[in-house]
């Protein structure tokens, strides 16, 4: 289990995460959803250490995130960060070979768990191609294939994944395609947390869902069920209905157009 | 394989180094003199003069120019790495000012300091007032573009240029009250001048060149982690932090020591990792073993030309490594530009 309890961060005054509790489960995809400023990125650091001064404790299988070596931390979860440069011109095989920069295993090893993810990801053909190259969507696949290749042999303890907005700026196919891949990979017993902006995707993929607002979390449980009318409105300051899509049995919402409200100095919609 | 072809190239040219100069020398009697000083073929009698100039000029100077050249280059190539920006250099982030602003200190300001100003003393101070500087002047850069824990590329840029002005500015009140003498060694310096080879230079200097540059090898996987970014590369185990402590201070003690013996040498440390890049691939376990070689090769290749075009005179061999890396440089540019490799 990947466990937090009580955290808190804050940048000199502002209070950017407000004692949050979230618990990851191995196997399961998780799903955090929010507005934008919610402090869902945040959170994504600081589950991945890379936030060190918070308040609360962050367990990873039983033990705590501060008593992980960066060595042993990347063996257990890796980070997929929101966009990625690669700064020379590597190629898709090199780029993906550094998810295996920590572990103790033989080139042939190697090559195998990059053959694995090359596969899984439908990246086998641009192997030797520059990374420079590619499009936005191969882009994504080769940087996921490349945190698959941290955490894909089976080992005796669970790993994680943490995706921070994996299909930012890609079209539906690709969107459908990034998260229908995470949740394959959930039978790896690899647990998956993803930040997802569209409400409609996040409901057909999670089996958990976190509402975030204001570096609080607002619901959280059994993604169906907390997919409520209630629930969304109040994270998001926005009108919605919820409808049932019999195709994938599962909720979908459309949100409703609202006039808009110009007061001072701020410009919203009338929900408010 | 690449490795193996530019070392098999660069021996040639080390070489055929050897052998030309003011005294020219046949390859096969350089050859002669080198298996002679392994202890082979002790029968075969070759030329003393040849032999004096080979033990006490050629190669003490051609074993520096080497090493200079490999410590530049490596540590070029582990800079870019790490600051993932293929413009940084050693003089772009204040080593070499801050070497430079040491030494010229100590040249100008030694006598008058109570240092002696020759022998085995003074020639030891040089390379570590030297590194001193570099690290002071890198450890400021660093430091100021730090911002909430990362280094912002586009302050540490702009900070590099400030502390370079800084270290000249310190030059620059030295040379006032520099002497003649002072002033012309000086002028020779800042252009880079391997010409002050000396055994004695080198037992203090040639340990710390190939220490600072094979410890900077062991990074090669950590600087192709930190090519994605910080974060990513602290995602996938590296400890940034230290590493980038170590990576620093390594490529301050390289070029801090280079400085101090044959002055400020540009272009070696931006040009040839480039080289490498462009004309292999981007991998830093290639990048950084063939920048020293590919360094070291560049550097001994302008020192023949320095030695000879004006011989017996020389010409300043910074003059010589832009005169020949520019234009060559361009070139790869724009092709690389036209594959969009860039």
């Amino acid at each position: 289990m990947y466990q937090a309890t009580n955290i808190s961060f804050r940048i000199r005054d502002k209070v950017i995460l407000d004692d949050v509790n979230l618990t990851l489960q191995p196997a399961m995809f998780t799903a955090i959803v929010g507005p934008n400023g919610a402090g869902k990125s945040t959170l994504l650091k600081t589950l991945a250490y890379e936030h060190q001064h918070f308040q609360g404790d962050v367990v990873i299988n039983g033990k705590p995130v501060q008593k992980y070596s960066p060595k042993e931390l990347s063996m257990v979860r890796a980070v997929l960060p929101q966009n990625s440069q690669v700064q020379f011109a590597f190629s898709v095989e090199q780029i993906i070979l550094l998810g295996r920069h920590a572990h103790r295993t033989t080139k042939a090893e190697n090559e195998k768990v990059v053959n694995d993810v090359m596969t899984l990801t439908g990246i086998t053909s641009f192997r030797e191609r520059s990374y420079h190259t590619l499009s936005g969507g191969e882009k994504q696949r080769v940087q996921l294939a490349r945190v698959l290749a941290q955490v894909w042999e089976e080992t005796l303890y669970p790993r994680y994944i943490l995706l921070d907005e994996p299909t930012s700026s890609l079209d539906i196919a690709q969107q459908q395609l990034i998260f229908s891949l995470a949740r394959q990979v959930c039978e790896r017993n690899i647990g998956v947390m993803a930040i997802v902006h569209d409400l409609n995707q996040a409901v057909q993929f999670a089996d958990q869902l976190y509402f975030m607002r204001d570096g609080k979390i607002m619901a959280a449980g059994e993604a169906q069920s907390v997919f409520t009318k209630a629930n969304i409105e109040e994270t998001f300051c926005c009108r919605v209905n919820v409808y049932h899509d019999p195709c994938n049995n599962c909720p979908f919402i459309i949100p409703e157009r609202e006039e808009l409200t110009v007061t001072k100095n701020k410009i919203r919609l009338t929900i408010n | 394989m690449i490795i193996l072809g530019l070392s098999v190239c660069l021996v040639a040219t080390v070489l055929f180094s050897l052998s030309v100069g003011a005294v020219s020398t046949p390859v096969k009697d350089v050859a002669v003199i080198l298996l002679h000083k392994l202890g082979l073929f002790s029968s075969v009698e070759s030329d003393s003069m040849h032999e004096v100039v080979m033990n006490n000029i050629r190669i003490p100077r051609i074993l520096m120019t080497l090493l200079i050249g490999s410590s530049l280059g490596i540590s070029g190539a582990a800079l870019q790495g790490l600051f993932r920006n293929p413009l940084v250099e050693p003089s772009l982030i204040g080593v070499s000012g801050g070497s430079a602003a040491g030494v010229v200190m100590v040249i100008v300001f030694g006598a008058s300091w109570g240092f002696a100003t020759d022998g085995l003393l003074y020639n030891s101070l040089l390379p570590i007032v030297a590194f001193g500087g570099g690290l002071i002047a890198t450890f400021l850069v660093l430091k100021l573009s730090n911002q909430m824990g990362r280094t912002n590329i586009a302050v540490l840029v702009l900070v590099g240029v400030a502390i370079n002005a800084l270290a000249g500015a310190v030059i620059g009140l030295a040379i006032f009250y520099a002497d003649e003498n002072q002033l012309r060694t000086f002028t020779f310096w800042t252009l880079g001048d391997l010409g002050g080879a000396s055994w004695e230079k080198l037992i203090i200097a040639v340990p710390l060149l190939i220490f600072s540059s094979a410890a900077l090898l062991l990074f090669s996987p950590a600087l192709n982690a930190l090519a994605l970014g910080e974060a990513e590369a602290y995602h996938m185990g590296v400890d940034v932090e230290r590493s980038k402590r170590i990576i620093i201070f390594l490529s301050a003690l390289g070029v801090g020591v280079s400085v101090s013996l044959a002055g400020m040498i540009g272009f070696v440390g931006l040009v040839i990792p480039h080289l490498v890049r462009v004309l292999f691939n981007a991998d830093n376990r290639l990048v950084l073993p063939a920048s020293i070689l590919g360094g070291s090769w560049l550097l001994i290749m302008a020192d023949i030309v320095a030695r000879t075009v004006v011989s017996p005179a020389e010409l300043p061999i910074g003059v010589v490594t832009a005169l020949i890396g520019a234009p060559f440089f361009i070139g790869l540019l724009m092709k690389a530009k036209l594959k969009n490799e860039l």
